[in-house]
């Protein structure tokens, strides 16, 4: 295992290149660079406020921030999972031509979109201070390890996606299929406290996403420290993620160049 | 140091007849206990026992599907064998399909960082030999091109820079050099021949049965999977010839 990291970290100049050079592809052609892709959870916030703002009641003072925050992890993990899916195919040109870990293509992959997330962040935290200011500076420190567990989601996710994709074909689709109910099942567009006093409360209670949401929202919209339970359970969400993931690479690691 | 040993190594692969399946087939195949696509067995490589030291050059001879590219994929660590050990000891640079490891969006000067950085170069040790580099290559002001525009013979000249000018212990040669024209192949011949004076290890595969003789000193015949004659490269090529020749006879 440390021998594996070593060898990943060896070719680091490799796959920080490939990062670089697929940001600056997708950047190359358009004016607004990276602020097309940050214009989307702002104008889907816009209408969903507009939307809904009225029909629960809320401010959108109040609504807006909550909406940009959950977006932008949902983003974030939605493109990982779909770009995942693709990863050891965009390196098939370098798994064919060199043995070397193949945990550095899912890398790239989540790289990318951690990239993202970070802007898409950014534009959150702007957006929070502009409206109401930050409760409080300090609890905004907890997002550093917040960020460190979901790189290692990413990770997790884009590399078991990767290998499904692999063996079917179908993958990618079933995942975007998933996703989107997950979406409604996950306190994106609402507060999770309207489903904690009705009777479809254990939606939340076993949704498992619902920490990961509370991580990042807690500390930017309470300008508090997010409980402790949410730590908990995004720890286990990522370790079973990553147990899994390292668990079906080393099994497909000598083997997955016969199945691409 | 170079070395390369493989004690009976064989390779199967298992090949789908329909390539891949999607996971609801297989859900559905799989209620009925049925299985979702069927799996046939290649034998590519079987009982393949070879040594390969320093300083020594080595060709790859054998008629279409004998099994010369698998055997170089296993030598340079892309296959895993499914039988036997591999020993290899040194850095390998391989040239295997012609746009292997080449990111067609990215100019040929990326491409170059991508390549060597894969290869295990760093920045620093890179920064002196991109200019080598890009002389060798003689593409001048096509490096600053997306390589999807580049010929086959352009990209092999990139391709066989990076690979000799980042000073492998093992260099490993599909057959591409035939893409390049007259000169860079004469150039590309000499160079492999320099490589040599570093006591290095190249080993390359080409149906070009003369290059094969004047430049390796040894030569292993396939057929079908299996080592059928191997020594001196002039002796196993003439032998290769007159195997061929007497086939034509026959068939004509």
């Amino acid at each position: 295992m440390v021998a594996y990291l070593a060898r990943i970290w060896r070719l680091r100049y490799f796959w920080t290149s490939l990062v670089r050079n697929d940001l600056r592809n997708r950047y190359r052609r358009s004016v607004l660079g990276i602020g097309w892709s940050l214009l989307h959870p702002i104008l889907m916030t816009a209408v969903l406020c507009a939307v809904f703002c009225p029909l629960f009641h809320s401010d959108y003072r109040q609504f807006a921030p909550f909406l940009l925050a959950g977006l932008a992890f949902w983003n974030f993990l939605v493109s990982t999972a779909s770009q995942g899916c693709h990863c050891f195919f965009q390196g098939e040109s370098y798994i064919r031509q060199q043995a070397a870990p193949l945990a550095i293509y899912p890398l790239r992959t989540v790289l990318g979109t951690a990239i993202h997330g970070l802007a898409a962040l950014a534009v959150v935290l702007t957006f929070t201070w502009c409206i109401h200011g930050f409760g409080n500076v300090p609890a905004l420190v907890s997002l550093i390890p917040t960020l460190g567990l979901m790189f290692l989601l990413g990770w997790a996710v884009a590399m078991c996606c990767g290998l499904t994709n692999v063996i079917f074909q179908d993958t990618q689709h079933l995942i975007e299929v998933l996703f989107q109910i997950l979406f409604y099942l996950t306190p994106i567009m609402y507060p999770a406290k309207l489903l904690a006093e009705r009777r479809t409360a254990w939606l939340l209670l076993y949704n498992p996403l619902a920490a990961f949401l509370d991580l990042v929202r807690v500390p930017i919209l309470d300008g508090q420290l997010p409980p402790w339970s949410a730590y908990g359970t995004a720890l286990a969400v990522v370790a079973v993620l990553l147990s899994v993931a390292t668990f079906a690479l080393t099994r497909l690691e000598r083997r997955l160049i016969f199945h691409l | 140091m170079a070395l390369i040993e493989l004690n009976h190594v064989g390779l199967t692969f298992r090949v789908r007849t329909h390539g891949r399946i999607t996971f609801k087939e297989y859900l559905i195949k799989g209620m009925f206990r049925r299985r979702a696509s069927s799996i046939m067995e290649v034998r590519a490589l079987e009982d393949i026992n070879l040594r390969m030291g320093e300083g020594e050059r080595v060709g790859i001879i054998g008629h279409n599907g004998a099994g010369k590219s698998t055997l170089l994929r296993v030598l340079a660590g892309v296959y895993q064998p499914t039988a036997g050990r591999r020993v290899v000891v040194g850095k390998i640079a391989s040239l295997f399909e012609i746009t292997l490891g080449f990111e067609l969006d990215a100019n040929g000067w990326e491409n170059i960082a991508f390549r060597s950085y894969f290869q295990g170069e760093t920045p620093r040790t890179l920064r002196d030999k991109v200019a080598q580099i890009a002389e060798f290559s003689e593409l001048g002001d096509f490096l600053n091109m997306p390589l999807r525009y580049y010929s086959s013979g352009m990209m092999v000249r990139l391709a066989f820079s990076i690979a000799t000018t980042i000073e492998p212990e093992i260099l490993i040669v599909d057959e591409v050099l035939s893409a390049g024209d007259l000169a860079f192949q004469g150039k590309a011949r000499a160079r492999i021949e320099g490589l040599l004076d570093h006591a290095r290890l190249v080993v390359m595969v080409s149906h070009d049965l003369n290059a094969i003789s004047t430049l390796c000193d040894r030569a292993i015949w396939l057929d079908h999977g299996r080592i059928r004659e191997a020594g001196p490269a002039a002796q196993i090529v003439a032998a290769y010839e007159q195997r061929a020749q007497a086939a034509q006879q026959q068939a004509a």
